[in-house]
């Protein structure tokens, strides 16, 4: 399957030297499902890509990307 | 608690429940296999409730989702093949159990199929299906 969406939340993460736990805590999600979205294999509903853009202060296009 | 110890304790509780249940059996002792089982599941109930870690989100809905989908296709494939089976030989071989049988495990089939579409038609207009027209 081809990867259509990609993200930028490892590099924001890094940016503000945040762990994948505490990125999952605020945003009420399991850290595998962290693990998953920065390794493109889940795809996030749009409330829970809304919740990680506002997290890093960021828009959704800033840190999630559709690839056709 | 973290993840980590939530899941050593979801182990020690599976091996204790494990464990009593053996014991129970190997003492021929059915009181003893359901207590274990019961104080296994009410004891990781409120482990559960207690803990404010997450342990289910959206991506293990999703899976679990999928998952129960494929269970349900599989299990209900291979009940229906069973019965076939179960039905044909009861009829050629003139077995009034085998064809029972085959009679329980085609009702079984069917009782799945209407317990999805009841239960698929429901999350779908939970979730918006409607069958108005568009404007």
């Amino acid at each position: 399957m081809e990867k259509q969406m990609t993200n930028k939340i490892k590099v924001y993460r890094a940016m503000r030297n945040m762990t994948q736990e505490e990125l999952a805590n605020k945003v009420d999600v399991t850290r595998q499902t962290i693990i998953a979205i920065e390794k493109n294999k889940y795809v996030p509903s749009l409330g829970l890509a809304f919740k990680i853009a506002r997290i890093f202060g960021e828009t959704i296009e800033n840190i999630f990307h559709y690839e056709k | 608690m973290n993840y980590q110890q939530f899941k050593r304790i979801k182990i020690l509780t599976t091996s204790f429940v494990s464990a009593t249940v053996a014991v129970a059996v190997v003492y021929n002792n059915i009181i003893l296999a359901l207590a274990g089982v019961i104080i296994g599941m009410i004891f990781l109930f409120f482990v559960r409730k207690k803990t404010k870690i997450i342990l289910v989100d959206e991506r293990v809905q999703n899976i679990a989702g999928q998952a129960a989908r494929l269970t349900y296709v599989i299990l209900t494939m291979t009940i229906a093949f069973l019965s076939l089976i179960f039905l044909g030989s009861g009829r050629r071989m003139n077995d009034i159990n085998y064809e029972t049988l085959g009679v329980i495990l085609s009702y079984t089939t069917l009782f799945s199929i209407a317990l999805y579409s009841l239960s698929y038609k429901y999350i779908s207009k939970k979730y918006g299906e409607t069958d108005d027209e568009q404007d």
